[in-house]
């Protein structure tokens, strides 16, 4: 029985080829911006994480500090919710180091008869603690300690980030959304032609006792094929896109700590099922109007 | 004698309406299995109807058909394709598949039926070897001449080895040498068992055999014809 539904699903759609490759292809499309927003945020999701790992806020005194205000400093500095570690830095550290990492021009800083670097405290977090808004409130915290003049971190770059990510996000969903519903019509749609091109061959066997499993299956088989043909025809487009892009791209970004993936096979393969099952609820849909015995 | 004859259709108080327009109005008739019938009148009397409600093609407004035992008012949705594999119907305008070869058109009773490609084969090919047209199975049927055509659906309502045939207008649109042709292999179908009934106004067809002739007119049974009783 069902091996004959996928012969003859099989031999409708080479009957067919025009109508079902129209709908392939814009599944696939569907598929490819679908999956493409997906890989965006898959890598921007890493990317955020990957960065709030790398925070450090820094924290500068003003003013030469003592030991012992230096002391209260580190360890108040170290009670607080989601600081992991505290590390003093001195000015004149600070100075040794900027002046090895100028190497060659350290001469510039000869000029210079005062060290002008303040002291400061670079602070970790812990890896609980690296939301923007954790961030945030930790850096009022410690910029209304006592002593602490100037408390700096890239703030403005991850809100901006941030909000971006944000956006993309609430887009995406709205497009996938628009998206699923449109590959939802267009399978419905063509299921539909089908059933309309070939209204008499359905009605005549009817007649000869066709019951309906035998109407429905390939019907069902050719949607849930579509669907399946489409959503991997999709993917590969991103994966070609993908190679042809991402590669000229990355070493430009310049974030080292960071690298572009593809969406991960899981994530293919559950984009293929979520196609071929909207295949088999769009036939279902078309069906449930016209076949009625 | 004739009590004992099993009935396979029976028709009691069957009325079909269309809006307003009585189609059928208070048909009563049994029919006997392998009986040999007509069903004649004039353009409108209800002919089709009456093939249309025996195979469900249609449902009777009022009254009781029972075909083959099976209560047709009652019948559930999976009893229905069982049902109509019991009885072969034969149209005028063929209603061949025209993108299906006549052997795939043939065949797909049996599939429907559930039989497979190795059980199907033999029993198509003999149907369609019977009816004359066993050297022209892979063509389509839009090539055909009518007659050929005709006799391809009388061999695909004969392959599923149906109790019931029934034909409307059958000859209708076939030339004299076509219907008769097409009229031998009922004969013969009849003769291996089936109960036949043939809805038409070919009056030469009908005098040629000499069957029981039941006689409708306007959607009613005459008075003048052989077995049941007229209606109105
Ligand atoms: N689907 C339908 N809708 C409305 N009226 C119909 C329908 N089918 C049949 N009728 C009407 O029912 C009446 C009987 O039609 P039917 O087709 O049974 O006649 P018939 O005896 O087969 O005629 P003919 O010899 O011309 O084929 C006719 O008046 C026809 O107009
Ligand atoms: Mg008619």
């Amino acid at each position: 029985m069902l091996m004959f539904a996928v012969r003859r699903a099989l031999a409708d759609m080479a009957s067919h080829k025009f109508l079902h490759t129209v709908s392939i292809v814009t599944i696939a499309l569907s598929v490819f911006i679908v999956s493409a927003f997906a890989l965006f945020f898959n890598n921007a999701t890493d990317f955020l994480d990957a960065w709030r790992k790398g925070v450090r806020v820094i924290a500068y005194v003003g003013g030469p500090v003592k030991d012992d205000q230096r002391a209260f400093l580190s360890e108040t500095i170290a009670k607080l919710e989601g600081v992991a570690s505290v590390k003093f830095i001195s000015r004149e550290d600070a100075f040794n180091d900027l002046k090895e990492k100028i190497g060659d021009q350290s001469s510039l800083l000869d000029g210079l008869d005062k060290n002008p670097l303040p002291d400061a405290y670079e602070i970790t977090l812990t890896d609980a603690y690296r939301e923007l808004t954790d961030i945030e409130k930790l850096v009022k915290k410690v910029a209304a300690l006592p002593g602490v003049e100037d408390v700096e971190y890239a703030q403005k770059w991850l809100l901006r980030f941030n909000g971006m990510y944000n956006l993309f996000k609430a887009t995406g969903m709205v497009l996938a959304s628009v998206f699923f519903i449109a590959t939802l019509l267009i399978i419905a749609n063509t299921i539909r032609l089908i059933m309309y091109s070939r209204r008499e061959e359905i009605e005549i066997a009817r007649i000869i006792g066709a019951d309906e499993k035998f109407i429905k299956y390939p019907l069902f088989i050719e949607a849930v094929v579509q669907g399946g043909i489409g959503g991997v025809t999709g993917i590969l487009m991103l994966c070609l896109a993908f190679a042809a892009f991402v590669p000229n791209f990355a070493p430009e970004t310049g974030f080292a700590f960071f690298e572009m993936r593809f969406i991960p096979m899981r994530f293919g393969i559950a984009i293929v099922l979520c196609s071929m099952l909207i295949g088999w609820v769009g036939c279902y849909l078309s069906i449930r109007k016209f076949l009625t015995y | 004698m004739d009590q004992l004859e099993k009935v396979i259709i029976r028709m009691s108080n069957v009325s079909k309406r269309y809006g307003k327009m009585d189609a059928l109005s208070g048909l009563t008739l049994d029919v006997h299995e392998n009986e040999f019938v007509f069903v004649t009148g004039p353009s409108g009397a209800g002919k089709s109807t009456m093939i249309k409600l025996l195979y469900l093609g249609e449902t009777a407004t009022e009254g009781e058909i029972l075909v083959d035992g099976i209560n047709l008012a009652r019948i559930t949705r999976r009893q229905i394709p069982q049902l109509r594999r019991k009885i072969g119907v034969i149209f005028q305008d063929f209603k061949l598949i025209p993108t299906r070869t006549v052997y795939q058109n043939v065949a797909l009773v049996l599939e429907a039926a559930g039989l497979r490609p190795k059980e199907m084969h033999p029993l198509v090919m003999s149907a369609l070897e019977w009816v004359g047209i066993g050297d022209r199975v892979d063509e389509f049927p839009p090539v055909l001449s009518g007659g050929e055509k005709q006799r391809v659906a009388v061999a695909r309502a004969m392959v599923g080895n149906p109790k019931i045939v029934l034909a409307d207008e059958p000859t209708g649109s076939l030339d004299p040498d076509s219907a008769a042709r097409i009229f031998m292999l009922l004969q013969i179908a009849h003769r291996a068992g089936a109960t036949v009934v043939i809805a038409t106004h070919d009056q030469q067809m009908i005098s040629s055999h000499g069957g029981r002739v039941v006689r409708l007119e306007k959607g009613c049974m005459t008075p003048q014809n052989q077995g049941g009783r007229p209606s109105c």
